[in-house]
């Protein structure tokens, strides 16, 4: 077992790997995210971005390759039948939850109103007390603005608003990294930008976030740090105004001018 | 005044009223049976259903082949069969009459009416409870791995949960069947609903005074489970309705709205 070391990266990914059958969609990919980073992955569909931030988490199990959750590694082992997998789904599940994840088409539990969905994990895996569990989901739901729906359903809310609600559930585990999986791909464009200014706020307050987008402006403007995937690798990476300025590599800049019209 | 009436009911009412009033009090006792029965059955066969929908819905092949096998036959074969074979068939058996199990339970009706009907709601049940286990929406699933639940925790804090609201409506099916399947015990010698009004029509000669007393009885004790249906999926299904019809979350079972 690996220990955390005094100076650790909150997330650190090393050359990651994962295939569907025959078909390798990550082919080695390397990433580390500081406290307060903000990288945003920008890529093709079909490039691997969002598997390779579901691997993270091990909601999709990579086929190689290490995880690090603030300096600790998540232990993988090789089964009997070859398979690469958890050799301890214990500390799985307790590294997945120091991972807020925000999904592209929300994910909110649909028989829990929008408090219950937000208090559900810290109170049920982090072991809180209701009371405190609800006073700080409130605080959260006044933060990105929805406190006055608290007791609606999911059902009963605008896309943007359930976004925002999937947002507050994310953060009310007061997780190491924030992981976003094309949050406002499933998002009217009029709802767009209200999901995107709850994320620019929690980059301004330092969260430190791991952002799969589309979002050209926010990936410019709001990142500290651009990754550049291309058929599972890393094509280009570095800071966004360096990079959208004077893109080095012919495949980004191809990207840029196709969606950046 | 009251003279009149009976004797203009005597006299011109195609039906026997007098008779079934008479007998009235036997039709009310008749009722309690069959409701203690069905509940009784309902509520086995429910706990039953919870585990078994849980082996249905996963893929462990060696639990998995057994409850099939159980639901199919179940499902299979008509519950006044299943009933008979319990009933007439088990004491057949020199060495199940030597159980402790014969006297108290296997040798009288109404167990083993209980028996084969709790067994019958479990497969149905069950089948219905796994159709709505599996599907659970991934994404919530998902969402629930992500936040570092177990295998258990989803299972009890999301899946369940939603699978039994999304169930209820069917199941509300499944209650009024068992209900109406229960008249199975007035042919094995249980004075059930049914059997009350078989032996008004047996003892006086009648054609169908019995059968009707019963029917309309069974049909208020329907219209009365329906109604607690539809209070209760008012309360447990709230979150599937749209944005206008509701605005807060309803309090209780009360309607706060309509359909």
């Amino acid at each position: 077992m690996s220990e955390p070391s005094g100076d650790y990266a909150a997330l650190e990914v090393v050359d990651l790997h994962k295939s569907f059958g025959e078909v390798e969609v990550i082919r080695g990919v390397s990433l580390s995210a500081h406290k307060g980073d903000v990288i945003s992955i920008l890529g093709a569909s079909g490039s691997g971005k969002s598997t390779f931030l579901r691997c993270i988490n091990l909601l999709e199990i990579p086929t190689a390759g290490d995880v690090f959750v603030a300096g600790e590694q998540i232990r993988m082992k090789t089964s009997k039948t070859g398979r690469y997998e958890p050799e301890d789904i214990h500390q799985v599940e307790r590294l997945r939850a120091r991972l807020g994840m925000v999904f592209q088409s929300f994910n909110l539990w649909s028989h829990m109103t929008v408090i219950e969905n937000v208090i559900e994990a810290p109170v049920h895996v982090l072991k809180i007390p209701k009371a405190e569990a609800i006073e700080q989901a409130e605080a959260l739901l006044q933060k990105v603005g929805i406190l006055e729906r608290k007791d609606y359903y999911p059902a009963q809310l605008s896309g943007g608003q359930m976004q925002r609600v999937a947002i507050a559930r994310g953060l009310a585990m007061n997780p190491e990294v924030m992981l976003f999986d094309e949050p406002t791909s499933a998002l009217d464009p009029e709802l767009v930008g209200e999901v995107l200014k709850v994320m620019r706020d929690l980059a301004d307050e330092g969260r430190t976030m791991l952002v799969v987008t589309h979002e050209m402006g926010f990936a410019r403007d709001v990142s500290s740090e651009v990754v550049f995937l291309h058929e599972g690798k890393v094509e280009e990476q570095g800071q966004p105004q360096q990079m959208f300025n004077n893109p080095n590599s012919d495949r980004f800049r191809q990207f840029l001018s196709r969606t950046m019209q | 005044m009251g003279d009149s009436i009976i004797q203009f009911l005597e006299t011109w009412s195609p039906i026997d009223i007098v008779l079934i009033a008479q007998n009235f009090d036997r039709f009310l006792w008749g009722a309690l049976t069959t409701l203690q029965l069905t509940a009784m059955s309902l509520i086995i066969g429910g706990l039953l259903a919870i585990p078994l929908a849980i082996i249905r819905a996963g893929n462990n092949p060696f639990l998995n082949a057994p409850v099939w096998a159980f639901t199919y036959l179940f499902r299979g074969t008509p519950l006044l069969v299943q009933t008979y074979l319990i009933y007439y068939g088990l004491g057949q058996f020199e060495w199940i009459r030597e159980t402790f199990l014969w006297g108290p339970v296997l040798s009288q009706a109404w167990y083993c009416a209980l028996i084969a009907f709790s067994l019958n709601t479990a497969a149905y049940s069950a089948e219905l409870l796994r159709g709505s286990i599996v599907n659970t929406s991934q994404g919530e699933v998902e969402a629930a791995k992500a936040c570092g639940f177990s295998n258990w925790m989803r299972l009890r804090r999301i899946i369940l949960p939603s699978a039994f609201r999304r169930a209820l409506p069917a199941y509300s099916n499944e209650v009024i069947f068992m209900l109406h399947g229960s008249v199975v015990a007035s042919t094995i010698t249980i004075q059930d609903l049914l059997g009350v009004g078989r032996w008004l029509n047996g003892r006086y000669y009648l054609a169908y005074e019995g059968f009707i007393t019963a029917a309309v009885l069974y049909f208020i004790i329907v219209l009365l489970v329906s109604r607690g249906f539809r209070l209760w999926e008012k309360h447990w299904l709230a979150h599937l309705y749209p944005q206008e019809a509701v605005k807060t979350k309803p309090k209780k079972g009360l309607a706060s709205f309509r359909i």
